[in-house]
């Protein structure tokens, strides 16, 4: 039972990582729907180049350098281009689909390195992600570039009026989402799974885009949500732990899924909208054209 | 910028003439070949010999003809399946949940008239295949509905939805064809049983009748966009929901109805590969394969512009490059997923064409030339 929890935790890290680099993309307005993409370039180049150089280190950092430079390509293509960034996202998630199936092939199979020891019984990187969590909840509301990432998202035009440089602030965020994303598929493929197989991720950066819908936008019910979602991915990969022999193991993978359709179905309630609706940033999605 | 005495500056496009963008397509499509090339050349593999292999085995081999076009009508439903919702401002990435569920419907529907029974029994085709196809484009636009359902009702982001349910219409199969699942093949080799031969797919000089089905399809939904009311009425909710809801177009019927026309096509898609192609006729072991391909859908609309006119050729196109570029992967010893990267090229350059689509280059001669 303890190892379960353990490896739910390290599960639900992974959930945290990545979807706090699209809070902090769609609090400055920038959705990117890609973060699937992004999660599985970080996650094979980390994944080989800490193979090729036997150090997690360096795996690590490639994951993070190459998910910042696809968020930087994001931003291109939507901050300075403006183009529709749901197709921009798309891009980014099919492309990284197709060239890391062609990429990794050749590095299919384990990782072949001695694992990164737990601290007090649990993943050094659950607690990286709770930093992460509360670093990103006291920037984003206590200091005066997350108001300036919040204005940005808000009403780009009117932050702009105010002296906001909406370009710049939008780079940054996109480029700090990317190395986000990029780390948490590098954690997936150096520590939470190191053996690498095409397209392994299997929806683990859809479910966090959802994770941020429904967090409110807010870093700490982000937190409770991924773990929520890590725990029940666990259990989807092992019922028979906690429900011996009860539907078949098939059935049990749909249920995160499953779960994630009846949560957005929850939120999405006109008495949840009076509610809590609106925190959604209301520039998401639109492109910013500086008159 | 100035170039000798003139000036080439970006303007904004107003409109988009036909050959426009026509021809703008094409240029996206050359560069991505251009840029693949790389992946090549990266492979000491010479690019131009590479796109001849690919070319003359996709298109003039006696083998890799009937597959490029049974990979053709496969892609062309998939397109559609994106394109209709796309029309109306949606996002349907859901085309490989839709094309498994049509694919067990299609194959439930067999069940139903004891197909997986040892001897094969003797159907009637004549019953039997229509019945399929119904059930195929029914389960498909039932998994298709529940996203159109959500975000025509209840506003939810039909990407995650559709995304969430291709992954449970994925384990879905894996259910009922490997472990003791129902449709598992008696042989258990993780695959659903096979289609009796009586109800093979009549084909047409070896291409399955489908390519018929596909064909009309493509006609009737050219004239569904330009001259009927529905189509008028899908065109206007994608430029403008909100406007569309004040001229009295309901904003929960338009998103219901293209997912669930769009997913019923996805679901033939489905009953095609599985149950039409000659030397397939069941839910193969690597079903999850096809889902993927049906992601070239995605890059075949936005290249047509959601034209189903233009996705013929389009599609004809990408079909042709992804069975070739599976058997030069073959040929000359590259590593598996050559199709997979070319998807992945192809839709990077697609976004980056999008700017153009919107933009145009002017070269003008500069007045007050500074030389």
């Amino acid at each position: 039972m303890w190892e379960f929890i353990a490896r739910s935790l390290e599960a639900s890290t992974i959930f945290t990582v990545a979807a706090l680099g699209e809070l902090i993309d769609q609090r400055s307005g920038i959705l990117n729907v890609g973060i699937e993409g992004v999660m599985l370039f970080g996650a094979t180049f980390g994944f080989i180049a800490a193979q090729s150089t036997d150090s997690y280190l360096l795996g690590f950092l490639v994951g993070i350098a190459i998910g910042s430079l696809l968020g930087l390509l994001h931003g291109f293509f939507s901050v300075t281009l403006g183009a529709d960034q749901v197709v921009v996202g798309m891009g980014i998630w099919i492309f990284g689909f197709g060239l890391t199936t062609y990429i990794g092939n050749p590095y299919t199979g384990p990782l072949g390195m001695e694992r990164v020891p737990p601290i007090f019984g649990l993943s050094p990187f659950f607690y990286l992600g709770i930093v992460l969590a509360a670093v990103s909840w006291f920037t984003l509301s206590k200091t005066n570039l997350g108001l300036r990432i919040r204005s940005v998202g808000e009403n780009p035009s009117v932050a702009e009026v105010s002296g906001i440089n909406v370009t710049r602030t939008r780079y940054l965020c996109v480029t700090i989402g990317g190395m986000l994303g990029g780390l948490a598929g590098a954690i997936y493929s150096l520590f939470y799974n190191p053996v690498w197989n095409y397209n392994f991720l299997m929806g683990w950066g859809f479910i966090a885009l959802a994770l941020v819908f429904f967090s409110m936008w807010n870093p700490w019910v982000l937190l409770g949500g991924s773990l929520l979602f890590g725990t029940l991915w666990q259990l989807s990969l092992n019922p028979q732990l906690v429900l011996p022999g009860l539907l078949s193991r098939y059935i049990w993978r749909t249920i995160p899924f499953a779960v994630t359709i009846g949560v957005l179905l929850i939120i999405s309630t006109a008495w949840f909208r009076r509610r809590w609706g609106a925190a959604k940033p209301e520039a998401l999605g639109e492109p910013y054209v500086k008159e | 910028m100035r170039i000798g005495g003139c000036q080439l500056k970006l303007e904004q496009r107003v409109t988009l003439a036909g050959w426009e963008a026509a021809l703008m397509s094409i240029l996206a499509i050359v560069f991505a070949l251009f840029l693949f090339g790389f992946v090549f050349i990266l492979d000491d593999v010479d690019p131009l010999s590479a796109y001849q292999e690919i070319f003359s085995f996709a298109f003039a081999n006696p083998y890799g003809l009937p597959l490029t076009i049974n990979r053709f009508i496969f892609l062309l439903l998939c397109t559609f399946a994106f394109i209709i919702p796309f029309k109306a401002g949606l996002w349907n990435i859901g085309m490989a949940g839709q094309l498994y569920a049509g694919a067990l419907a299609a194959f439930g529907a067999l069940f139903a008239f004891g197909g997986k029974e040892l001897p094969s029994p003797d159907l009637s085709p004549g019953i039997v295949i229509p019945l399929m196809l119904m059930a195929a484009a029914l389960g498909g636009a039932g998994v298709g509905a529940i996203a159109g359902f959500l975000k025509g009702k209840y506003n939810i982001n039909e990407i995650v939805v559709t995304m969430m349910l291709n992954f449970i219409a994925f384990w879905l199969v894996a259910y009922m064809i490997k472990e003791g699942g129902p449709f598992m093949n008696p042989g258990g080799r993780g695959e659903s049983f096979e289609l009796p031969s009586s109800v093979y797919a009549p084909l047409v000089m070896d291409v399955p009748f489908t390519i018929f089905l596909v064909l009309g399809i493509a006609v009737l939904l050219y004239f569904l966009f330009a001259k009927s009311k529905i189509g008028y009425q899908i065109k206007a909710h994608g430029h403008n929901p909100a406007a569309a809801r004040y001229a009295g177009i309901s904003t929960f019927k338009i998103p219901l109805w293209v997912f669930v026309v769009g997913g019923g096509l996805a679901g033939l898609a489905g009953y095609h590969y599985f149950a039409a192609v000659p030397g397939v006729y069941k839910i193969a072991r690597n079903y999850g394969f096809f889902g993927d391909l049906a992601f070239y859908g995605i890059i075949c609309g936005l290249i047509s512009l959601g034209n189903p006119l233009a996705a013929i050729p389009v599609t004809l196109l990408f079909g042709g490059l992804s069975i070739g570029g599976r058997f030069v992967q073959g040929k000359l010893n590259m590593g598996f997923g050559l199709d997979y990267a070319l998807l992945g090229v192809l839709m990077i350059t697609l976004v980056a064409f999008q700017f153009f689509y919107r933009y145009k280059l002017v070269l003008s001669p500069s007045k007050g030339s500074y030389w």
